[in-house]
């Protein structure tokens, strides 16, 4: 499947700055199953400075500067992704290893820190009261890992409700789990920390997702939205995505730009401006399906 | 006074090791030479060298601030007149020891930051480096060219009971102490020269030279001639003190983060002339504060962009940002195995027991060993204090084995250690206190190897046995004194040592601003009190009642006052309830700080800014200007007695006229003087103009008016100057002619614009290529109005009745045409002030599916 993406995130000041800084996370990168054909980003006012560099977990940002007054900034990241069908889509759930077993290799010497890393807390992913008593009734004892990652997924899909609005980037998980409402980070955050608590090695995983039209309408440009969703360390079949705000082992729909421990290491577009007031933000994505 | 000591160490069964007194009770051998000078001394003449090391501190502005208490800042440092001693033959060890740490803990540095192929070989538990939050995943991979990534490095030691050194703490995020160890040896050299020459005190300079050669030779570009600069988290910073003495006696500008920009990858500090390239930082802001964009996104502290200009190797940051990681006790734990991993060598200085929770062994034995142990998270910070388990309850040992059950690699437990005691004079006593010594140590790019200063910043305690020890929460520094011969190398210089060529002088745009305040605010103080102080002096001459209708003079000084403060309606409000008892209102004036406009509120200002350029003024300035705040706070212990406020006004012009005078005297004729007066000039002619037309604008009997010109005369200091010029009674052409068109006498507001546009011509940027600039078209609009004006046609008699409207109107048109140049000065050298926001926190819509 072949997807053409545009992200255009566009800023208003309400007074001009006279100077701004950023870290854009919005670039996607190669995968075994994800291949990058073109990327093309547009910034306007025309930056000052501007690189691209690759962070501690491998994912490629931009950052840039603009050093004049300016009252509006625009970042448009244009880009063609194919993606191929993903190695763990022919994974046998059942036959996957028991995950107490994944627990305990993580904890040997066999482990690659690479992977060890997301197994520990981070900002978002903290370990709540009653979240292991949650996480427990769909990993009991001895249960293939895969197979009580599906349950997982799916409980989460059916417990919590989806909710633009009701949360930001300040919002407790506690909250989340409470009114057990949020949108796809919430989801995400809460997944992570589930998997995380038990002792599995879990990261975040931002990105896109193509959506379809109701049935018989034609898509609107811009209609879409970034997406988060998570990947779990499965020995010998690797790091294995599933969406839990859509039910969805991932598949070729979703098209990665950043992995990390949580939002807070891959947030899309950070910038911290100098200006008399607040400003204002309006995000557009579109995700097409070119061939 | 030694044998006191000697036979209460003796008879008191202590399980603490004293530095001083052996255990067979004698001196031991490397304090004999000073025991014996005590003695000879005597008590009293001790006690009298502890208030002039005390004075001599105060002189030298010595303070550091308590973030805790509103009270706290400024605080007078405190020196003990008795050091800390090491023999010769000990410091060899110690010497050793913490250059072999910092030798360790800088090849961990570069691995945990490089290959981490100490955690992949299990040399480091991988948990113990990925939790720990000065682990800065940003910071991966960058390194310092050549061997050293940790430059600057300190260690607290304690002596156990057995006379063994340990290290409690390292330190190597931004050490700090090292300004305010040279100012302890400072003062014990001017009290104790005898002492210090007979007992072969070792000197400490070397390190500072070597701290200097060291970063000026980091710089990666610009090598001839780098700049350094330290960046300081502002003047209430606890250490903000040393942070302006170490930028000044080690010749580095010092910078806050708002100084500082970045731009097209560089770092560059916003000067008076422009932008100026940085290519060292010494930072004494903690690391997750340098950058908002890459760390906290709410700090204001630190410079956007940082970090990338580090990546585009730039900049060097000293230390460098993701040293703290070293800070991790937990580390502790395995660095003797690492020193013989990565050294082949046994750890010279052995750390204070220690217990990572991370591994089950070591949990287990923390876990059944709670009330006995020390307990901090692997992360020092003010909200993770340690745990003193012998003072935990039974809920609180419940709740911390949970937490410690829950997130094991966090915590690390430590052994209780009883620290040795030292001598410290305390009310008139030598008295045994619990002590704990900073070592300072500084990479030396010359010798390709680590310096450690011989002697450093201890402390000492009355409580005995306190595990938690640092200047936030009390105690006393000691001098720190190394007996023994300096090794021959120590003395001569470097070889290499590279001539400095003299940095051009330059002022950062917010030191500028400063300088200009605190020239409006002196001036504005020095008015404020001349007018007070006359105000006084006639309201304290009356006894009686004041009737509004008939005591014309006094109600018109009271009003003045209320305008020259700014404080309107104030006395000039209708109900004249405020001039009927002016009591409560003249001492809201003079101590109010909370007041805009109050005296107390200039004073205040006044202080604060000389605060924010301490590094620009003399040691002298530094004096009188320690002694305004002490004046200041015994005229708010005064708060509700005017009489003595008026004798509180009296020092205040004694003293403000001292800093004015010493400022002319000893400040280059540079940017920051010329920023000074014309604070000041602006100020000061501004204030005669209103003083003027709240006085003599108004239509009141001959006698009024003549006793009026006589005291706002006396407030200008001119009165002698009238009479010597007029030798005749007073009369109001001839005051106005003095006051404000005279330009002999340098108290004329035409004088005091003169100079105002003599001193704007030497600032940078002055000129334009159309003509005058808009703040010399001002102020020659204003000048010129003043020669124009015909002041005995402006205050002739009309038809019968003195008509004063012109003279006001006049004046109004000058305060404004003051007011704009001094708005147009300010807007064309200092940056409009504008708020850094964050994206992510400022919008909280996140982006959704």
């Amino acid at each position: 499947m072949k997807y053409r993406i545009t992200h255009i995130t566009r800023y208003e000041y309400q007074l001009p700055a006279s100077l701004c800084h950023n870290l854009v996370y919005q670039v996607p990168v190669n995968h075994s199953f994800q291949e990058v054909e073109k990327v093309h980003y547009q910034i306007e006012p025309e930056p000052h400075f501007l690189v691209t560099r690759e962070d501690f977990f491998n994912n490629k940002f931009i950052y840039f500067s603009i050093e004049e007054f300016h009252k509006k900034l625009s970042v448009e990241i244009k880009s063609e992704v194919k993606i191929a069908e993903p190695v763990w889509i022919n994974a046998i759930p059942k036959n996957t290893m028991p995950w107490e077993n994944v627990v305990s290799w993580l904890r040997s010497t066999e482990a690659e820190n690479d992977i060890r890393q997301f197994y520990l807390e981070s900002d978002h992913v903290v370990f709540i009261p009653g979240i292991q008593d949650y996480v427990l009734e769909s990993f009991t004892p001895g249960r293939p890992i895969m197979e009580a990652m599906l349950d997982l997924n799916s409980r989460i899909f059916n417990d919590f409700d989806f909710t633009p609005g009701f949360t930001d980037v300040s919002t407790k998980l506690e909250e989340v789990f409470l009114h057990r409402k949020g949108v796809c980070q919430d989801f995400a955050h809460f997944t992570l920390a589930c998997l995380r608590s038990i002792g599995l090695s879990a990261r975040y995983v931002s990105g896109y997702i193509e959506t379809l039209p109701p049935p018989g309408k034609p898509k609107l440009f811009g209609s879409d939205a970034s997406h988060a969703w998570i990947a779990l360390y499965i020995p010998t079949v690797g790091w294995t995505e599933f969406d839990a705000t859509n039910n969805l082992l991932v598949n070729d729909r979703h098209i990665r730009t950043a992995i990390g421990r949580d939002f807070a290491d891959v947030v899309p577009l950070k910038g911290i401006v100098y200006s008399g007031a607040g400003q204002r933000m309006f995000v557009n994505v579109d995700v097409s399906r070119v061939e | 006074m030694i044998e006191t000591y000697l036979q209460r160490s003796r008879e008191t069964a202590k399980p603490f090791f004293d530095e001083l007194a052996a255990p067979e009770g004698v001196v031991r051998e490397h304090w004999k030479k000073l025991a014996h000078a005590y003695d000879e001394l005597g008590i009293e003449k001790m006690e009298h060298r502890s208030r002039e090391i005390g004075q001599e501190l105060r002189d030298n502005g010595v303070t550091y601030n308590v973030y805790s208490d509103p009270d706290g800042i400024n605080r007078p440092w405190k020196l003990d007149p008795v050091p800390m001693v090491f023999s010769q033959q000990e410091w060899e060890n110690i010497e050793r020891g913490l250059a072999q740490r910092a030798e360790l803990l800088n090849l961990i540095l570069s691995d945990i930051y490089g290959e981490r192929k100490l955690i992949k070989e299990g040399f480091i538990p991988f948990e113990m480096v990925f939790t720990h939050k000065g682990f800065l995943r940003q910071a991966d991979k960058i390194k310092i060219p050549g061997k050293f990534q940790l430059i600057q490095y300190s260690a607290d030691l304690v002596r156990g009971p057995a006379g063994k050194i340990w290290v409690l703490h390292d330190r190597t995020d931004a050490p700090s102490g090292a300004g305010y160890t040279l100012e302890n040896r400072a003062a014990m050299t001017r009290v104790f020269p005898d002492l210090i020459r007979e007992n072969q005190v070792r000197k400490i300079s070397s390190y500072y030279q070597t701290l200097k050669n060291t970063l000026t030779k980091l710089a990666l570009q610009n090598k001839e001639n780098p700049r350094v600069v330290l960046l300081s988290p502002g003047t209430a910073n606890e250490t903000y003190f040393e942070h302006a003495y170490l930028a000044s006696s080690l010749g580095f500008t010092l910078a806050f983060g708002q100084d500082l920009t970045v731009s097209d990858g560089y770092v560059w500090l916003k000067t008076l002339r422009g932008l100026e390239k940085v290519d060292v930082i010494v930072r004494r802001v903690d690391d997750i504060y340098c950058d908002p964009l890459e760390f906290l996104g709410d700090s204001h502290l630190g410079v956007v962009g940082l970090m990338e200009a580090v990546r585009q190797k730039k900049v060097t940051i000293i230390n460098p940002l993701g040293c703290r990681i070293l800070e991790n006790p937990g580390l502790m734990a395995f660095l003797p195995r690492l020193s013989r991993h990565l050294l082949n060598e046994e750890l010279i200085l052995p750390s204070v027991a220690t217990w990572w929770c991370g591994h089950e062994k070591e949990k287990k034995y923390v876990l059944d060993n709670l009330p006995f142990l020390i307990i901090r998270s692997i992360y020092r910070s003010n909200e993770n204090v340690p745990y003193v388990g012998s003072e935990l309850s039974k809920k609180q040992i419940d709740e911390l084995r949970k937490e410690i059950n829950t997130r094991p690699y966090l915590y690390v437990a430590q052994e209780f250690v009883s620290f040795s005691t030292t001598p410290s004079l305390i009310e008139n006593n030598l008295e045994a206190c619990n002590a704990v010594f900073r070592s300072y140590i500084v990479a030396d790019m010359d010798k390709q190897a680590y310096h450690v200063m011989p002697g450093g910043l201890s402390r000492s305690f009355p409580a005995k046995g306190d595990f938690i020890i640092s200047n936030q929460s009390g105690g006393i520094s000691k001098d720190t004194w190394v007996l023994g011969p300096s090794p021959v190398n120590e003395t001569k210089p470097a070889v290499n040592q590279p001539i400095l060529r003299q940095v051009k002088n330059i002022l950062p745009s917010r030191t500028g601003e400063s300088l200009f305040w605190l020239g409006r605010y002196l001036d504005r103080a020095v008015s404020n009190v001349r007018m007070m102080r006359i105000v006084l002096k006639i309201y304290n001459e009356r006894d009686d009642e004041i009737h509004p209708e008939s005591d014309q003079t006094l109600v018109i000084l009271l009003k003045s006052l209320s305008a020259l403060t700014g404080t309107l309606p104030g006395f000039t409000a209708p109900d004249q309830s405020k001039l009927r008892q002016p009591e409560q209102e003249l001492l809201s004036l003079a101590v109010d700080t909370s007041r805009p406009g109050s005296l107390a509120q200039s004073l205040q200002s006044f202080l604060t800014n000389g605060y924010a350029v301490r590094d620009r003024l003399s040691l002298d300035t530094w004096r009188i200007l320690d002694s305004i705040s002490e004046e200041f706070e015994l005229m708010k212990d005064n708060g509700n007695d005017l009489r003595k406020i008026y004798h509180n006004l009296d020092q205040f012009i004694i003293k403000l006229m001292a800093f004015i005078g010493l400022n002319n005297d000893n400040m280059t004729r540079a940017s920051s003087w010329r920023l000074l007066n014309i604070g000041r000039f602006l100020e000061s002619s501004v204030n005669t103009c209103t003083i003027l037309q709240a006085t003599l604008a108004n239509n009141v009997t001959p006698d009024v008016e003549k006793q009026l010109m006589e005291l706002v005369l006396m407030c200008n200091e001119s009165l002698v100057t009238y009479r010597y010029l007029y030798r005749s009674t007073l009369q109001l052409p001839g005051v106005l002619n003095l006051l404000l068109i005279n330009e002999d006498n340098p108290k004329s507001v035409a004088f005091l614009i003169s100079k105002i546009d003599e001193h704007l011509n030497h600032l940078p940027y002055s000129h334009t290529d159309e003509g005058l600039s808009p703040a010399h078209k001002k102020l020659l609009e204003a000048l010129t109005m003043i020669r124009l004006c015909d002041v005995n046609k402006m205050v002739a008699p009309g038809d019968n009745a003195p008509n004063k409207k012109e003279l006001s109107r006049f004046l109004s048109h000058l305060i404004v045409l003051l007011g704009q140049a001094s708005t147009i000065i300010f807007e064309s050298y200092f940056s409009p002030t504008q708020s850094q926001y964050s994206f992510v926190k400022s919008n909280n819509a996140l982006p959704e599916l």
